[in-house]
C-alpha cells in the first residue's frame, strides 16, 4: 500500500459522488509520453529504489512494534495492560470499518451495530449454552458478515447522506431490541459471563492472557484485510470508490461488490465485539449506543482513512481519548473529545497517520541532505 | 441503410438498429442504425453535443435504450455494463476513468476483472506482457499510482486496461481530448497497430476528423442524435463540401 500514501488517503464524500471524469482531462501532454526516455527511465528507477528502502523500514518498524506489543505487558501495571487490550477490540472494529469508508467509499454510522452484533452472539453462546471461548469467535464473525450482508443491500441504492441516515437508524434501533428481548440478551441488566481464563502452562494472568488473545485477533485482522486489499475483490472494491461507471465497464458488479464491503466491514466488526465480551466479561445495550458507532468512525477519521495505520492510532483515539476529556474537564467530557477531534483534523487533515508519514518523509529528507 | 429488412444482422459483426437512447426525459438518439464488420475500424464523427458519446454509452449499456444491439449475433441491448463486459465489449470512456489511487497495474488487472478460474493468474500475466509490448511506458510506471501519469499516458492506460479484457469490440471515446497532436498521433497509430495485430473491431468517436479518418475503413456522421452521412473513409475524407459542413475543417 506503499503506492497510496503518495496521493493521501481516499475520503468518501458525503454528497453523492459525481462522476469524476474530466478532473484530469485538460492536463497538457508532456510530449514525452509515449517515449520512455532516459529521464522517464531514470526516475522509474530512483522510485523503484527508494520503494524498496522504504518497505524495509515499514518491515522494521512493524517487527518493532510487534516486539514491544508482546514484551509491554510484562512491564505494565494490569489495569494499562487492560486499556491495551481495548486499544486491539476497538482497532480490529477499526479496521473492518476502513475497508468499507476508506477503501470501498462508503459510510457507516451503524458500525457498532455489528459490534454489539459480535459482543451478544458471544455473550449468549457462553450463556446459554457453555460453547467453549474459542467457538464463538468464528460464529460471531459469520454472523455480522451474514448480517453486514443483509443491511449492506441499502447501500446499493443509497450514496453519502442518505445511505449515513440509513447506518445511523440501525444503530439507534439496536439498543431497544436488545432490551426487548430481555429472556435472551438480559434486557437492560444485560449479561455477566466468565472470562476466559488463561491456560495454567502459559503462566500468565488473566489481564495478559486477554491481552494476548486480543492480540493474535488483531494480527490475523491485519493480515487478512491486507490481503483482501491486494486481491481481486479489494481492487474492484477500490475501483467502485473511485469510478463506479469505469468499474462497471470492466465487468464489476457494483450491487454485489458494494454489498460485500459491508459484509466484510461488519465480520472484523462483529470479531471485535467478540473479544469485547471475552475482555469485558459483561454485555448490556446501553454499552451499544449511537455513540459508540460515532465515536468509532470520528476514531478512524482522527487516525487516519484510507491507511493501514489508521485503525490503530483510531484505536488509541478511542479508547483514550474519552477517558482524558474526563480528567480534564469533569463537566463536559463531550466538549473535550469534540474540540480534541476539531484540533486534529485542522493540524492533520488526512488523520494522525497522515501526519505520521509527513514526519518520517521530513526527517528522512533531513537525514538525506547531511 | 438499404438493407433494414434483413432480419438476421447479415454478416454483420455489430449491427445497431433504430437506436434511441437518452437520460432520463432527454432523449438524445433519434433512431441510429449502422454496421461495423468484423476487424473493422469505423469513426464517428460530429460536432460537439451530437450524441457520440451518448451512442458509444448505449452500445456498452451504460443508458436506457430501445432498439437493436446484435454482436456477433447476440443482443446486447439492455444489458447492464457489467454483463456487456462479459460478453467482450470494451469501453474506454470519455476522460479516460483511470482509477487514479490505483497503481498502473493495478488499473491494468482490473480490465481482466471478469477473467477468473483455472490458468486465469497465467493468462492475465500473458496479457500484461502484450499490453507493456504496445506500450512500453507503462511497465517503467507499473508499480506508480495512476494519478501521477501524463496525459498521454493515462490514455495509454485506459486502452491498455480495455485490452485486458481481450476485447472482440472495442469502443473509444475521443482518445485524443486534451493530448497533443504528438502523442495523438502515437496513441493512433497504436490502435491501428493492435487493430492489425488482433483483428479486434474498433468503433473510434473523435472531433479530430483527419486523425480518425486516417485509420478507418467507415465512418459516419452523427448530428443531433441522427446518422446524417456513412460511407468509407476515403469517400468523406475527400468530400470537400462534407468536410465543411459537418467536420469543420479544410482538407
Ligand atoms: N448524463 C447526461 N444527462 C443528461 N443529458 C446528457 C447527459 N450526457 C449528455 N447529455 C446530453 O446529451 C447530448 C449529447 O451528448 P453527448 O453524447 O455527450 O455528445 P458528444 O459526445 O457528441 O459531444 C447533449 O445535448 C448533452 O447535453
Ligand atoms: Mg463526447
Amino acid at each position: 500500500m506503499s503506492e497510496r500514501s503518495e496521493r493521501g488517503p481516499a475520503r468518501p464524500s458525503l454528497v453523492a459522488p459525481v462522476a469524476d471524469e474530466g478532473d484530469h482531462v485538460s492536463e497538457p501532454s508532456d510530449g514525452r509520453a509515449g517515449l520512455p526516455g532516459q529521464a522517464a527511465e531514470a526516475s522509474a528507477g530512483a522510485r523503484g529504489w527508494r520503494g524498496a528502502l522504504v518497505a524495509r523500514w515499514r518491515g522494521i518498524a512493524v517487527v518493532a512494534l510487534l516486539a514491544v506489543a508482546i514484551y509491554a505487558p510484562f512491564e505494565l501495571v494490569p489495569f494499562r495492560v487492560f486499556q491495551f487490550t481495548m486499544v486491539l477490540v476497538y482497532a480490529v472494529a477499526l479496521i473492518g470499518l476502513n475497508l468499507l469508508v476508506g477503501h470501498a467509499g462508503q459510510i457507516s454510522l451503524g458500525h457498532g451495530a455489528f459490534f454489539a452484533v459480535g459482543a451478544y452472539t458471544t455473550a449468549i453462546m457462553f450463556d446459554r449454552w457453555d460453547v467453549p471461548y474459542p467457538l464463538t469467535l468464528p460464529a460471531a464473525a459469520a454472523l455480522a458478515f451474514v448480517l453486514g450482508w443483509a443491511f449492506g443491500l441499502p447501500a446499493v441504492r443509497l450514496h453519502g447522506l442518505y445511505l449515513a441516515l440509513v447506518t445511523l437508524a440501525i444503530a439507534i434501533f439496536l439498543v431497544p431490541l436488545l432490551k426487548r428481548f430481555e429472556s435472551v440478551t438480559g434486557g437492560s441488566m444485560g449479561l455477566t459471563l466468565a472470562k476466559p481464563a488463561p491456560p495454567a502452562w502459559t503462566g500468565l494472568a488473566p489481564d495478559q492472557w486477554l491481552y494476548f488473545l486480543a492480540l493474535a485477533v488483531t494480527v490475523v485482522a491485519v493480515l487478512l484485510a491486507r490481503n483482501l486489499l491486494r486481491s481481486r475483490v479489494g481492487r474492484a472494491m477500490r475501483a467502485v470508490r473511485d469510478n463506479e461507471a469505469a468499474a462497471e465497464v470492466m465487468g464489476v458488479r457494483l450491487a454485489f461488490y458494494k454489498t460485500l464491503a459491508f459484509a466484510w466491514s461488519a465480520m472484523f466488526a462483529g470479531a471485535a465485539g467478540c473479544v469485547y465480551t471475552w475482555v469485558i466479561g459483561f454485555v448490556s445495550p446501553d454499552s451499544f449506543a449511537v455513540t459508540l458507532s460515532i465515536t468509532l468512525l470520528a476514531g478512524l477519521v482522527v487516525g487516519g482513512l484510507g491507511s493501514p495505520a489508521g485503525p490503530l492510532l483510531g484505536g488509541l483515539f478511542v479508547m483514550f481519548v474519552p477517558s482524558l476529556s474526563q480528567d480534564v474537564n469533569e463537566a463536559a467530557p463531550g466538549v473535550v473529545f469534540g474540540l480534541l477531534i476539531i484540533a486534529v483534523m485542522y493540524v492533520a487533515p488526512t488523520g494522525l497517520a497522515g501526519l505520521a508519514g509527513r514526519a518520517a518523509r521530513t526527517i528522512g529528507r533531513t537525514l538525506r541532505r547531511e | 441503410m438499404s438493407e433494414r429488412s434483413e432480419p438476421a444482422a447479415g454478416d454483420a459483426f455489430l449491427a445497431v438498429e433504430d437506436l434511441h437512447a437518452g437520460y432520463g426525459d432527454a432523449r438524445v438518439l433519434h433512431g441510429v442504425s449502422l454496421r461495423v464488420g468484423q476487424g473493422e475500424i469505423c469513426a464517428i464523427l460530429g460536432p460537439n453535443g451530437a450524441g457520440k458519446t451518448t451512442l458509444l454509452r448505449a452500445l456498452s449499456g451504460m443508458c436506457r435504450v430501445r432498439g437493436s444491439v446484435r454482436l456477433d449475433g447476440t443482443d446486447l441491448a439492455g444489458r447492464s455494463p457489467d454483463a456487456v463486459a462479459r460478453r467482450g465489449v470494451a469501453h474506454v470512456p470519455e476522460g479516460r476513468g483511470t482509477f487514479m489511487p490505483l497503481t498502473v497495474e493495478e488499473n491494468l488487472r482490473l480490465g481482466a476483472f471478469a477473467r477468473r478460474g483455472r490458468g486465469a493468474r497465467q493468462s492475465v500475466a500473458d496479457d500484461l506482457d502484450r499490453v507493456y509490448g504496445y506500450f512500453p511506458v507503462l511497465r517503467t510506471r507499473m508499480r506508480q499510482v495512476a494519478g501521477s501519469l501524463s496525459g498521454g499516458e493515462q490514455q495509454m492506460l485506459a486502452i491498455g486496461r480495455a485490452l485486458m479484457l481481450r476485447p472482440r469490440l472495442l469502443l473509444l471515446d475521443e482518445p485524443s481530448l486534451g493530448l497533443a497532436p504528438l502523442v495523438t498521433r502515437e496513441l493512433f497509430g497504436i490502435v491501428r497497430t493492435i487493430n492489425a495485430e488482433e483483428g479486434t473491431t474498433v468503433v473510434v468517436v473523435e472531433q479530430n476528423a483527419h486523425l480518425a479518418l486516417g485509420v478507418a475503413q467507415q465512418a459516419h456522421v452523427l448530428e443531433t442524435g441522427r446518422i446524417v452521412l456513412s460511407g468509407s473513409a476515403e469517400r468523406i475524407q475527400a468530400d470537400e463540401q462534407v468536410a465543411q459542413s459537418y467536420l469543420g475543417y479544410r482538407v
